[in-house]
Order: C-alpha cells, then structure tokens, then sequence
C-alpha cells in the first residue's frame, strides 16, 4: 500500500507554516515587481472571500483583513524538505513526486506502525505539527493514491481492488492536473473529454477500451487505467541526500577568531577527508554559530534583541576540495563579518558535488587555479568592500560611468579568444591616408587639409589616447558661472584643484531614466585651469537634478 | 533670424512625437518664419502642416528624409542602369542612411513624390522601401539635399570609412544634386560625437565650396515631449524603456529652439544660421501650388464635356420626368439649366461625366448603386442617375451641394454592395485612370485611449496580463463622464497611479492621445488625377492586392482640393442584391427596387410598430423607440425618422417638440413668419442641414455659399474662430432685416446647435429610399431577406442570433447547419409545412471552417452523398480535424450518421433535415410543437446525435494505416451520452454564435415565472408606471454621446426584446455588472407611453440562465 501527501494551496502554507498566526486569516501570495504585483496563490479562507488568482495589489484594498505576502521559494523548499524529512521518518521508501506532493511506501510498517488508517492520522497529525494542512491518501497503487489525496480532502482509505468505485466520482481535471505537467497538453485533453461529456473519472473509466485506442491512442488508453486505479508502478524512490555537517558544543564560549579558526579547521579536515571518501568536492561552505550569552528568547540582560545564531555562507566557483583554502576564504570572510558576539557552538556544513575534471591544453596559457583565484578575490572583497570585486560589465546607457559587477569568472582556458581589431581610429587614420585619385579640383585642397590635420590628428592621437582619469569618489566642486559658463571653480577637498577657467567646452547634455526614480540628468563640461606644470584638463560635471557641481575625473 | 529646415512630426511614425499644427503654434510663438517638415519616406503630415502654417501665416517648405541603400562607392551610375530595380547589397542595408531634400520648386516637389512611389512601390512586402542613387538621378531636380544629422549620410559615411568616405560621400551629393543644391548640415545637441562629425562637416564644407546649415534636427516641440519620443523608439525596436538603452535619445534637445537660443548655440558659425534663412527664401514650393488637375473625360470629336454632359443629362431628365406633371417638369427643366450653367461656369463637367460613368459601368455590371450625401440634391445627379431621390420632388437645396462662393470640389459619394462588387468597381477605376492614375485615400490610425494605453504598457515594459486588464477597463463607450476618464479605468485595471512609475504611464498615454500610429486604407475614398497622381502626393502600396493608398487621409485630400469619390460598400445594399436573387429563385418573383409600391400598408404598419430589427437605419433601439411616435405613413415621414434620430435633432432639443406636434399635442409655430415655407414641411422645427442653411439665407440675406460656408464653419472643431465671423455675419444680416431680440436669439440658438450634427434631407432621402425597400422586403419575403442578411454580416444594429430569433418569431423556419445540405452561404429550401420557404444555415456559419474547405465539402457533396463520417473525411482532405471537430458539434454531420446503411428505409429519410435528429425530439418536450411532423417510427429509435459524431470525428482523423485505410467503416453508435439541452446550447454559441433551437430564456420559463419576471411580449399590455421585473439575454448596451450618460441596454427573450434605461448612478454602482454580465434581471418602472415602452431600472441582478457565450454588440 503506499500514501500519498498532498499540500493543498502549498504556496500559501508554506508562509503560514512560519507564521501560524496566520492560519485563521486570508491570505494571499503575491508574485511580481511592484507596482505589478498580482495574487499567485491563496488560502481556502482567501478564496472563499472571493479574491481570484491574477488580483492586482491595489484590487485586493478592498479586502481589509486580508493578508498579503510575497512569494517566498526559499519557504517553499524549507516546507517541501519538512515534508519528506516527516515521509522519510515513516517510511524508507519516498517519492519526491512534486513540490508539496509526496508518495511513501507503507509496505511491511503495519506490525510497526499500527494499521493504515491509523498511520495515516499519524502522517495527517505530523504534518500538522510541522505547521502544514495535508490531504493524505492510502491506495494500492501511488497513482491512485496520488489522484485521491489531489481529490478528496482529509485523510482517505481506498481498500484495494475499489480504486475505480472511490476514483469514478473525481472530475477529470483532477486526473489531468496530477499526470500532465504542461498546461497546454492538459487544456487539450480537458477540451477533448468536455466535449465528450467525460466529465467524471467514472465516465472516462467505462469507455470501451479498443475504441478509445482507435481514438486517443496508448495515452488514452493510460489515462482510462489511472482513471480505474489500475497502474501499479514503483515508486521512484528518493536517495537520501549525503549531508557532511560537523557541529562542535564548545565548554566556553570562544570570543576571538583564532581560536575558532584552529576549531573550523579541524572540522574542514575532517569534512574534506568525508567529502573525499566518497569522491565529492565542496561546492558550498554555511558555517553556523550559536552565540552564547543569549537568554532562551534571544535577549541579553540589557534587553536588546540580538539573533541566537549566526550564518555565513561561501559559495563556490567550482567544487573544491583544499581544507586550507577553505580555511582561509572562512577567515577572510569572518573578519569582515565578525560574530560580535561569544560563540557557544560551530556548525559547518558542507554541500557536496562532483569535483572538478579539466586538463589544460599544451599550447594553452596557464590559467590561475580556482581555488587561488577565489582566495585571492576574496582577499580584494576584504579590502575594498563586499559587492565591490569582480568583472565589470558596462551597461547599455546613456548614463556615464554606469556598470555592473559580476562575479570574476574568467573564460575557461580553450575558449575563443576574440582577434584583435583594428581600432577604428586606426581604420579611419588608414583611411585619410589612401584617398582615391581626385575628382574635384578641390580634392587636392582636401587632401592637404586632410594631411595637415592627420598630422594634427597623429599628434592629437597621442592625446587622443588621452585617458580620463576619475576621481573616485567625486571630488565635489564650487563653481562660478558667467552666462551660463563656468569661469572659476575650486575643490574643498582638493586645493591643487581651484583657479579660473581658461577654457571650455561643452556642454554636454545626458539624461535618462526619466520613467524610473533614479532618473539623472548632467550636463558636462571639458576645462582647463592653469597650474604650475601647464594647463590641466578636468571634467567638470553638474547633476542638472540636484544642481551640485564635482569634478569627475583628469584628462592625461 | 533663423528658419527651422530639419524637423519630423508624429507622422514619421513613432520617429515624431508632435503633430503639425503643435509644430506650426510653437514655431509661431518663437517668431519663426518659416519651417520644413521633413517626414521619413513621405510627406503624410504635410497637408496639416501646410494648412496651419496658412493660417499662422509662416512659409510651410515641404520636404521628406528618404532612406537610401548606401550608394555604390566610386561607381558612376550609366544611363543604361536607369529604371531598373536595385537591390541593395547586405553592406548596403547596414550602411543605411535617410537624406534629408527640400522640395525647391514645384518640380522638386513632384520628383519627390515620383521618388517615394518609386522606392515604396517596388519594396517586397515586409522589406524596408529604400532609395538607390539612380533614382536620384533621375529625380534629383528641384531638390535641395542636406547632409543630415547622426542618421544622414554624412554621418553614415563618417562611421563607415570616416572623414574620407564623408567627404566622398558630399562629393556625390554634390554632384548628384548640383553644388548649388548641396547644404552640409550642422546639428550641435551638446554630444561629444556630433560635435567631431560637425568638426569633418566643416572641413569637408570648407573644401567643396559648400554652404553651411544649421538645423536642430527637431523630433517634438517642446521639451517635455521628449518622453513620448523615447517612448516611442522604444516601441519601435520592440524593447522596453528599460531595455533600450542607447536606442534612446541621449538628452531631449531635439526640440523646437528659438531663433536666439539657435543662434546662439552656433554663435561661431553665424553663417550657418544666416543661410538657413537664404534657404528658405531659395524654396519657392508650397503646397498651394500642388498642381492638381482633375482628370478629363474623353468625348467624342465635336463635342466638349459640357456639351456632351448637357446631351446626357437630357436624356437622363425624359426618363426621369417623362411622365411627370408639367409643373415639375417645368421645375426640374429650370433647374438643371441653372445647375449646368453653374457646372459650366466652376468648369466641373469632366466630374460630372466621370461619376456618370462609373454609374453606368455599375449599371452595365447590374451593380446596384446609389449617390448619397448632398449629391442627392442636385437635380443633374438626379437625371445622370447618381441619385435616385427626385431633388425637385422633394424641394431639395442645390447650394448644399454646389455653389460658386464655396470654391470646393462637390462631393459625390456612391452606395456600393459591400464585398466583391465594390472590389469590381474600384478595379475599373484603376483599370480606367492607370495605376499611377488612382489610388485609395488613407486612413490615419491615430492613438486613442485604448491603444494608447497598451502600447504605452508595453513600453513600460507591463506583463501581457497587465496590459489585457488595461485593454478590457478602458471605457470605449461613445459617452464618458467622469468616472470614464483614464485615471479612473487604470484604477480600474487595478494601476495605482500614486506609484510614479504608474502615474508616468499615465502621462504618456495622455500624451499619445490623437498622434497618428500607422497608415491604414480608407474604406472607400478614392482620388484620381489627370496625368500622374504620383506627382502629386506619393502613393503606397495597399495590402490588399492591386491597390494603392495615397499618403493623405480624406480630410487632407478635400482640403488640399484633390477630389474624391467615395466609393462606400454598404452591407445592406449586398444584402438587397442578395434578396432579390433569392426571390428570383425560390419565389420565382422579379423584384424592382426602383418600382416598388410606395405606399404600401404593411410597411408602414411594420414600422408604425417598431418591429424592425433587420431594417436599414430605423432598426436600433433608439429609432425603435422613436417610430411608434412618429407613426410614419408615407415616405417623407420615413426620410424625418432616418434624420431626427442624430445627435443634432437631439442635443438641439428638437425631437420632442417635433414629434409632439406630430401627434397634435403642441401647436405648429415658427420662429419667424418668413421662416414657414423653410419649415412648413418640419412643422416649424428645424431638422435637415438644408433647413439651416435656407434659414441663414432668409433671415440674414446669405447666399446659398455663404450658407454652405457656415455650415462648414460650424462643423469642424478647427474652425471656432470662422465661427464666430459667421455668426457675427448672421446676426447683422439678421438686424437688417429687423429679425432682432429673442428671435434672433432664437434662430441662431438653433442653427448653431445642431449644425455640428446635423444630418442633409438629402442624405436622409437616399437613406430611406434603402429603408423602405429593406423593411418592403422584410415584409413581403422574409426569408430571403434574412438569408441575405445573414450572408453579409456583419452589419446593422444586432447580432445574427437577434436577427434569426427574430425572424423565428415572425413565423420563419431556421434550419440548423448540416453538411448535407448547407451550401457555404445561408439558402432557402422550400417547407413541406409552410407556404414560406425555410432558411438554412451556411457553413460560413461555423467558426473556425475555412472557406476553401468548406466550398471543397460543397462541391464534393454536389458528386456523391457522403456515406459516414469516415467518408467525408477521406473525400474531402482539406477539413482539417479542428474544423470536423467543431460541424460534429454543432450537429452539422448528424444527418450523415442517419445513413441508408444505419437506417434502410428511403421512406423514413425523405424530407430529412434536422428535425429528425433525437436531438431536436429532446429539445425539452413541449417546446418544439413541430416534432409531431416526425415519423413516429423514428421516436422511439436511436439516431445518430452529435457525440456519436464527435466520437466517429475522433477516429476518422486518426489515420489507421494502408492496411485499413481502404476498409468501410460504418458510423456506428458511441458509447456517449446525448448532449443536454444546456450542452447544445453551450456547443452552437460557441461554434456558430447563435442557436435555431429554442432561446435560453425558454428552458427557464417557468423559473423566471416563479421569480416574477415578465417575457418582453406581456409588457404592452401592463399599466405605465407598474414597478416589474424583466430578464433576457442582453443582445446591446448603448451608452450614446447625446444621451446625458444613461446607458440603454436591450435585453431578448423568447418573445421578443425589452428595452432599459440605466440612470448613471445606477449604472457606476454596478458598472462591471452591467457591462460583463450575459443575462441580466431588470427591476424598475414601466414607462408604457405612445407604445413606446421600456423600463426604467432601479436594481439590477445577474441571471444565470446559461453556459452558452451570447454576445452583445455594444457600441463604443
């Protein structure tokens, strides 16, 4: 016999299971980015106040005690994970079947367990518990038990050889809802059977079977045999996942980070000698730290409310497997992240995975191993900051200096790597110099100005290859206008850099981001200032929003 | 000084985001000069353009940026190369560009157009039209080029092979277009790049002796249109304003500057701005020297037009007044010698003669057709044939249709059967004048707030959800009040306009409102031209094969003096057509609409009653509401009704008065004594357009054109300020001849409110010329004439479910669809239980059939009866499986299930339709009485129902194989169960949008009974003022302009139709009620007055009678 759990309305249980005060409340589960957000799922209570799903947000004012929550994945995998921990405490045998849907195996728990009915209420009252309202079914079969848990609410018994009898007065939909996953296959079959009539599984169960093959073929024929609770399949049974966790009760509490590092390194060791045994890697490090000097509620004495663990969590490039690296990549990151407060216990976990399999080419440049290259990264993030490492990536803006930053993850040795272009400027340098023979008698006075100026243009190449240094961050300025030019500025924060203006151009006028709230828009001027080495050039920059003036950066 | 000579308006299409005129007002608040309008690929804008500048009183030069491929490096283009058709390399669609030419002369201006026809004629479908060098060659005279800003060539070449390949690429130009016509354009947007190309634009200028030109490259107004204009390119390369990056502007500087603001921003070059004002006195071209010439008709030798229009118009005036009095022939004589004189004078007979001759190749074709609009009043018309209503008859106004003082083409509008003939008509106009000689007026797709609203979601980047609510929220009721403004149907949509973002959408829809989208197809507005068209406005490609679309709308054709003639398909005219054949047919009769009876009792005791559904313009709920008063009783009286139901005769106040002293409850008066013989005929209320424009030439000494010019003043929201001199006229003339006081209050309170609206006796008559044969053959042959209307739908008032319930309750037999029977139109069969023939339902009836399958059923059919269903679908391969689906459903194949093999009897089958299938025998005992008439031998057996089809449907499509597929199968019986009565009904609205079984309403009667609902038909015969219940399918929901926001909303049931009114309050608290709902129940008080009956609404409740998808055509 196998059960089947079924998570009615899982999205919406999910967040009530963390929240049980919610439970006697509406609530609905929003998806999508303000101010489009609209209801995904609801709860019964939801749904029987009459909120459809596809509600936008400013519809749902009219509800006032209605409950609304964003859609949270990470709940819904923390309650999906719950759910096969309870199934896997009963039954050794778990099918992962569908996000809140689960089958087990009952087989031989009987003399344990007690009787189906009662491990049933069991599973029901366990599931409770966990915060989670279940429809649970037992049938001979985990397709018949599948469709009676999606069917009938509460807890369900099929004694075996009655599937069809129990089965034939669920809707169709059921079936199709349970055995299809994509929705236009599913509408198809719905439309076929509508138009039949085969609104029950009972009608679809009594159709001829021949002429139902002459017609819908062996699909057909399969969903008539779900509809009579005949298939008898086994169950795709889930591997226990390999957890390498190592947790360690301290007697004191530790304070400083170098005795915790000797401690975390012992545990990596150890982690790194279970992970290699079984020919895995590291692909993600949590450490956790119960911190000490907390009372039960997660206050100290003075009162204030401090969290009673603290996690941090490394995610990895590429699976690794060097105890000393993970070492130090841990250290660098608690030492921009320290506890701040005594430790009482060390959990480190580690997720594992298939290690890294690569040969470098013979003719191929040595490229960093990832476990320096991440180290080192880790070292930069340390320093400047976290978020302000990685591979720049300029965005398609008219907003100047406007990046991303991604994760540094260089090409894998082998790729393709692009053939240097020309530079246009080169092209177009090339090109002044192999003009056509001349037309126009005044081809010849081009060409000359032409030579003239890409002599000029030669040496303004070499200036033309001016760089812009900026100034990060921006060196904010005091400018003097006169008609709408500036004549004179200086720098508070940067006294070499003040004086008249000896001259301009510009300016130059960008603006975007008009539709969003952090719509900009600056105008732009090239300057020049007298100093004691020459005439420096800067650009000099107003935010047209703020009316603030900086200079952003040096021409070389 | 400084003149603008580079700007685009909204009809570059989402390349401009200002229309004309706002160019033209800001161009003339900056103290501009002058101002070119450069649209891409055309000059669509231009007429608007041209016109607003006239009146602002600023130099309108016409110009257009045309795409080019880039041109062929170095390569001297031969004379031998000339005329054929390029085609552009791929290095060439990458590099290209729009160069910008100014129409010099008249000549310029002409090449331009050749130009654009050229490159847009002999793009591919779905290719970009583009312009090669050859073509400038040929047409490069009178033009001035620029060299354009960051999409002109100068720019294209710059970035391709830099300063180099620019100034090769001004070399050519110069050399294409003359040194002289070459002007290297400056733009200064304050980027650093466009001041580099700027740099090489001056050396290159410097080098070739070429003039410098500054422009500012305007894409809007003013600045805060800048937005629309991101919006819009966003639109346009199918991204969203977060995802177009550097597609967008890089600031909003491409608006109009002031000459100041221009100068100076080019304060060193002062040349270039000096010049664009050397420029602009170098363009002599405006759009009033188009040079248009109406063709001329080709007479034989010895005659001239007008001599030969005089010969036709005589012969057309004995036929028409052979047999009249001598009284009005005298008139009618009189007459047409004024209006030829006048025809003569204004040089229009060659327009005359070639309306005349379309007519006569309709004639010819036995094409109906028939003049509507103010041609009707001209007796020439009359005579020629044009019109068919008798102008002299009907003491009708010849200077509404042509006067001296108006200086105007007249306009000639023709009734066509809408569909293939009409299609046969405009062919021979383009078979007659030559392709380059006609074309169709255009269609401007302007921004209303629907679209507006969805394309300015997909900007914003909303989900396709979010952008369906907005689409259905969005009122587009002719009404709206406050509660209809955008701001509350976003809120509606569930849009919080708090939100900055969302508030920001609500703007830019806003600021989208009225800005043309694309370019459609006018239905039926032609122009043609003496010589070339295509020298006179460029010409497009039209969709539909064989046609092309000149690039002006109607409006701007008329008012840039470009004649037209409407050629207008009008459904009830084909459905005319369409009767008289089936009369021919089935009741063996000739019909003559031209000699039918004109008085004949039960017409008018039909309308006298209302029970006009089907009817050609007195059949909407209105009218129905309007005839019982009326009581027309003969033709005129049907010619007021047509007329008196607009918004004229109602904002005006004039229906009640009218129809009041119609039924002698109010005396007859007249403003003025002199104004009797005016409104004699309208007992002293004012009702036609003619009456008004009599009035003005009465009381205030107007002539017939100055009449007509205050019509025309009054009639075009543009035209507030003309108003006021012409009103200022009337009200002096009026002095003069001592009209003063409350009178002359009066009269001009009068003329004014209804002029905007008001509808031409003219017009009216040819109107109810077609009413009164539409209603004669409703009358007389009712099923032809509903075969007819149910062929050319869609058309009129109703849905074709009102039409064949209707019908129904007038005693007509509606088969249901059979593919045994059903031809692809509807047809008649004659009836073994009446004298009338029944109809039956086409295929063309059935959603989803192709035509090409279902004329392949028809015509397989018409070789050998199907023998199953397995047959059919051997036979006729083209039934693709959802089509079979969809007949099976609908019981179309019933009757090949009831085959000779299942069924031996030959006797049982005779006569077989429908009736005979166990579905009918099951539409709920009792109500179909007609069952008796079936064999009893056949009650009590099984037949073939329409899941034994779909089942058999099922297994026919799936193909079983060589071994099997020769192997007969006989339908056999399925193991499914009959659909239910709810079921069929689900089935035929969803499968043909109406049913010939019983109304939904009828299964429940006897619920509706116990809920105290009356059936429309027990309403006459109840008290005015009785508080009651009605309910029914709601069949239409009206929410008129005129109407002070009351929604009318009819409601059907199996007696007939019971009309609502819906007060505002009422219908804001249940607005999404009364607008969703299918069937609705009605509570209020009956108004029952003059046999006019409806109810005035206080509650309102869905019904839930049935599954089935009724629709309502509502007018929005």
């Amino acid at each position: 016999m196998f059960a089947c759990i079924f998570i009615p309305d899982f999205c919406a249980q999910a967040i009530i299971r963390l929240e049980p005060k919610l439970r006697l409340c509406p609530v609905a589960v929003l998806i999508g980015r303000a101010p489009l957000e609209k209801v995904f799922a609801l709860n019964e209570r939801a749904r029987q106040s009459g909120i459809d799903v596809g509600a936008t947000k400013s519809q749902l004012e009219a509800w006032e005690n209605l409950v609304l929550r964003t859609r949270s994945e990470s709940q819904e995998t923390s309650a999906h994970a719950a759910l096969l921990d309870c199934a896997q405490s009963f039954s050794p045998e778990v099918e992962d079947t569908s996000c809140g849907t689960v089958i087990l195996n009952l087989a031989g728990l009987e003399p344990m367990l007690g009787p189906l009915q009662k491990i049933a209420r069991d599973l029901s009252q366990r599931i409770l518990e966990m915060g989670l309202e279940a429809n649970i079914a037992v049938a001979a079969n985990p397709d018949a038990a599948l469709l009676a848990a999606r069917g009938f609410p509460g807890v369900t018994l099929i004694p075996e050889g009655r599937e069809a009898e129990r089965l034939g007065d669920l809707p169709v939909d059921v079936l199709l809802e349970s055995f299809f996953c994509e929705g236009e296959q599913a509408a198809h079959w719905i439309e076929t059977f509508d138009r039949w009539g085969i609104r029950k599984l009972r009608s679809l169960a009594a159709l001829p079977e021949v002429p139902v093959s002459e017609r819908l073929g062996q699909p057909g024929v399969r969903l008539q045999e779900l509809a009579r609770g005949e298939i008898s399949r086994d169950l795709r049974v889930l591997e226990p996942q390999s957890i390498f966790v190592e947790s360690v009760d301290l007697e004191y509490p530790i304070v400083l980070l170098e005795p915790l590092a000797f401690l975390i390194n012992r545990m990596l060791e150890q982690l790194c000698a279970r992970l290699s045994a079984r020919a895995l890697a590291a692909q993600e490090l949590q450490l956790t730290l119960d911190l000490a000097g907390m009372s039960s509620d997660g206050c100290e004495s003075s009162g204030r409310a401090l969290p009673r663990t603290f996690m941090r969590r490394l995610r990895l490039p590429s699976p690794m497997l060097d105890a000393k690296v993970f070492l130090k990549l841990l250290q660098l990151d608690l030492q921009a992240h320290p506890p701040g407060a005594p430790i009482g216990k060390v959990h480190l976990l580690a997720e594992p995975a298939r290690p890294r399999a690569l040969q470098s080419g013979l003719f191929q440049p040595v490229f960093p191993e990832p476990e320096k290259l991440e180290l080192t990264l880790a070292r930069i993030a340390g320093i400047v900051g976290e978020g302000r490492a990685g591979s720049v990536e300029l965005l398609d803006t008219h907003r100047a200096d406007a990046f991303t930053l991604r994760h540094f993850a260089p090409a894998e040795p082998g790729s393709t790597q692009s053939v240097k272009q020309p530079t246009n400027r080169q092209k177009n340098k090339d090109m002044y110099m192999s003009g056509n023979g001349s037309v126009f008698e005044c081809d010849e006075k081009f060409h000359e100005k032409r030579e003239e100026n890409v002599k000029e243009i030669t040496q303004d190449e070499k200036g033309a290859v001016i760089a812009l240094r900026l100034f990060r961050p921006r060196l904010d300025a005091i400018v003097t206008l006169c008609e709408a030019k500036p004549v004179r500025m200086r720098c508070p924060v940067r006294e070499d850099i003040a004086g008249e203006i000896v001259w301009t151009a510009g300016p130059w006028r960008s603006s975007g981001d008009w539709s969003e709230q952090e719509g900009w828009s600056r105008e732009e001027w090239d300057i020049a200032i007298s100093a004691d080495s020459g005439l420096v050039l800067y650009r000099l920059v107003q935010d047209k929003l703020s009316g603030t003036w900086f200079v952003e950066g040096t021409y070389d | 000084m400084y003149v603008e000579l580079h700007s685009r308006s909204a009809f570059s299409f989402l390349e401009g985001a200002s229309l004309p005129e706002e160019l033209i007002a800001v161009c003339s608040n900056l103290g501009m000069t002058g101002m070119a309008l450069l649209d891409r690929d055309g000059v669509y804008g231009s007429p608007r353009f041209h016109l607003a500048a006239k009146k602002a009183e600023i130099k309108a030069h016409i110009g257009a940026e045309v795409t080019c491929a880039s041109f062929s490096p170095g390569a001297e283009p031969s004379p031998a190369c000339m005329g054929q058709r390029p085609v552009a390399t791929e290095e060439q669609c990458h590099g290209r560009f729009r160069l910008p030419l100014l129409a010099a002369s008249r000549a310029g201006y002409q090449n331009l157009c050749r130009l654009i026809t050229k490159m847009k004629l002999r793009a591919g479908r779905k290719e970009g039209a583009f312009a090669s060098d050859l073509d400038f060659i040929e047409h490069g005279d009178g033009l001035i080029c620029l060299t354009g800003g960051e999409e002109g060539p100068l720019a294209a070449a710059l970035k391709r092979g830099g300063p180099q390949a620019a100034f090769e690429a001004v070399k050519r130009l110069a050399k294409m277009f003359g040194r002289s016509n070459v002007y290297v354009e400056l733009q200064r947007h304050f980027h650093r790049e466009e001041e580099y190309r700027n740099r090489v634009a001056i050396e290159i200028a410097e080098a070739l002796q070429l003039p410098l030109l500054a422009t500012n490259g305007v894409n809007y107004a003013t600045p805060r249109e800048r937005e629309l204009a991101d919006a819009f390119t966003a639109l346009q390369h199918h991204r969203t304003l977060a995802t177009a990056g550097r597609l967008l502007s890089r600031n909003g500087e491409r608006y109009l500057k002031s000459p100041a603001d221009m100068r100076m921003v080019f304060a060193d070059f002062p040349q270039a701005i000096a010049n664009t004002v050397e420029l602009s006195s170098r363009l002599e071209f405006t759009l009033n020297d188009l040079g248009y010439e109406f063709p001329r008709y080709p007479v034989p030798e010895g005659e001239s037009m007008i001599s030969f229009l005089r010969e036709r118009t005589r012969e057309g005036m004995q036929s028409r007044y052979g047999r009249a009095d001598a009284e009005l022939k005298k008139r009618a004589r009189r007459q047409i010698e004024r209006e030829l004189s006048l025809i003569e004078h204004l040089k229009l007979a060659g327009y005359f003669l070639i309306v005349w001759d379309l007519v006569r190749f309709c004639r010819e074709e036995k094409i109906l057709a028939q003049g509507r609009g103010s041609a009707a009043n001209s007796a020439v018309c009359y005579a020629l044939g044009i019109t068919a209503v008798d102008p002299i008859g009907m003491e009708l106004l010849f200077e509404r249709f042509l006067s001296e003082e108006r200086g105007e083409w007249p306009d000639i509008d023709l009734d066509l059967p809408s569909g293939d003939e009409r299609e046969r008509v405009i062919q021979y106009v383009y078979q007659r004048y030559g392709q380059r000689g006609a074309a169709m007026t255009a269609n401007v797709i302007t921004y209303r707030n629907r679209m507006a609203a969805r394309e300015m979601g997909k900007a914003l980047g909303f989900d396709a959800e979010t952008l369906k609510r907005i689409s259905a929220a969005v009122a587009t009721w002719e009404f709206k009040d406050e509660n209809d403004a955008l701001d509350r149907r976003l809120r509606d949509a569930g849009l919080d306009l708090k939100h900055p973002r969302i508030r920001k959408y609500f703007e830019l829809c806003l600021a989208a409102q009225d800005l043309p989208r694309h370019l459609g197809q006018h239905s039926g507005g032609m122009v043609i031209c003496e010589g070339r068209l295509d020298s006179v406005v460029p010409l497009e490609p039209a969709s539909m094969p064989g046609r092309v679309v000149v690039q002006w709308d109607k409006e701007d054709c008329a008012d840039m003096g470009i004649i037209k003639v409407d050629l207008l398909g009008l459904g009830m005219m084909a459905a005319l057509k369409d009767s008289l054949q089936l009369i021919r047919d089935h009741y063996h009769e000739e019909v003559d609409l031209a000699h039918l009876p004109a008085d004949d009792p039960v017409v008018y005791s039909t309308l006298q009653k209302a029970d006009t559904v089907g009817m050609f313009q007195v059949e909407s709920r209105a009218q129905m509401a309007c005839l019982p008063r009326l009581k027309p009783e003969r033709f005129y009286d049907i010619v007021v009704q047509v007329a008196i139901i607009r918004p004229g005769p109602i904002v005006g106040n004039m229906v009640n008065p009218f129809l009041k002293r119609r039924q002698g409850k109010e005396a007859v008066t007249y403003p003025h004594p002199s104004l009797e013989t005016v409104l004699g005929r309208t007992l002293g209320v004012p009702l036609f357009q003619e009456q008004l424009l009599r009035m003005a030439m009465i009381t205030a000494n107007f002539t017939g054109g100055e009449a007509e010019e205050l019509r025309r003043a009054m009639g075009f929201k543009r035209s507030e300020a003309r108003m006021k001199v012409i009103e200022e006229k009337l009200r002096a003339g009026m002095t003069r001849n001592e009209i003063l006081g409350e009178t002359q209050e009066q009269i001009i309170q009068s003329i004014t409110s209804f002029a905007l609206y008001g509808f031409p006796e003219s017009h009216a008559a040819s109107f109810a010329l077609i009413a009164y044969a539409s209603a004669y053959l409703k009358c007389h042959y009712l099923a032809a004439f509903t075969a007819a209307l149910l062929n050319n739908q869609p058309m009129g008032f109703y849905h074709p479910s009102t039409i064949v319930k209707d019908a129904q309750r007038h005693g007509l037999k509606v088969l249901a669809m059979d593919v045994t029977r059903s031809d692809w139109k509807c047809t008649l069969e004659p009836s073994t239980i009446s004298h009338q023939p029944s109809v039956r339902l086409g295929l063309k009836y059935a959603r989803g059939l192709r035509e090409p399958s279902g004329q392949a059923l028809v015509r397989e059919r018409s070789l050998a009866p199907f023998a199953s269903v397995q047959d059919l679908t051997r036979r006729v391969p083209e039934l693709r499986k959802d089509e079979l689906t969809t007949l099976a459903e609908i019981g179309a194949l019933n009757e090949i299930g009831n085959s000779p093999r299942r069924y031996p009897s030959a006797a049982l089958r005779a006569g077989s339709d429908t009736e005979k299938s166990i579905e009918r025998n099951s539409y709920s005992a009792g109500l179909n009485q007609k069952n008796s008439s079936v064999p009893l031998c056949l009650r009590g057996e099984k037949l073939f129902h329409r899941r034994d089809a779909l089942w058999q449907v099922e297994r026919a499509v799936r193909w079983s194989g060589p071994l099997l597929d020769e192997l007969p199968e006989i339908d056999g019986e399925s193991p499914l169960a009959a659909m239910t009565d709810e079921e069929r009904l689900v089935a035929d609205f969803r499968a043909t949008g109406l049913t010939v079984g019983p109304h939904p309403m009828q299964y429940r009667r006897e619920e509706m009974k116990r809920m105290g609902i009356y059936r429309a038909c027990d309403l006459a015969n109840l008290p005015n003022g009785q508080r009651l219940r009605i309910g029914g399918c709601v069949i239409a929901r009206q929410r008129p302009g005129t109407a002070k926001g009351m929604m009318f909303i009819s409601l059907e049931d199996e007696t007939g139709i019971a009309n609502a009114i819906v007060a505002p309050d009422l219908l804001q608290k249940n607005r999404v009620l009364l607008i969703s709902e299918r069937f609705l129940m009605i509570e209020g008080i009956l108004q029952n007055q003059d046999d006019v009956i409806h109810i005035r609404a206080e509650k309102v409740s869905p019904l839930r009678i049935t599954q089935a998808e009724t629709a309502s055509h509502d007018f929005h």
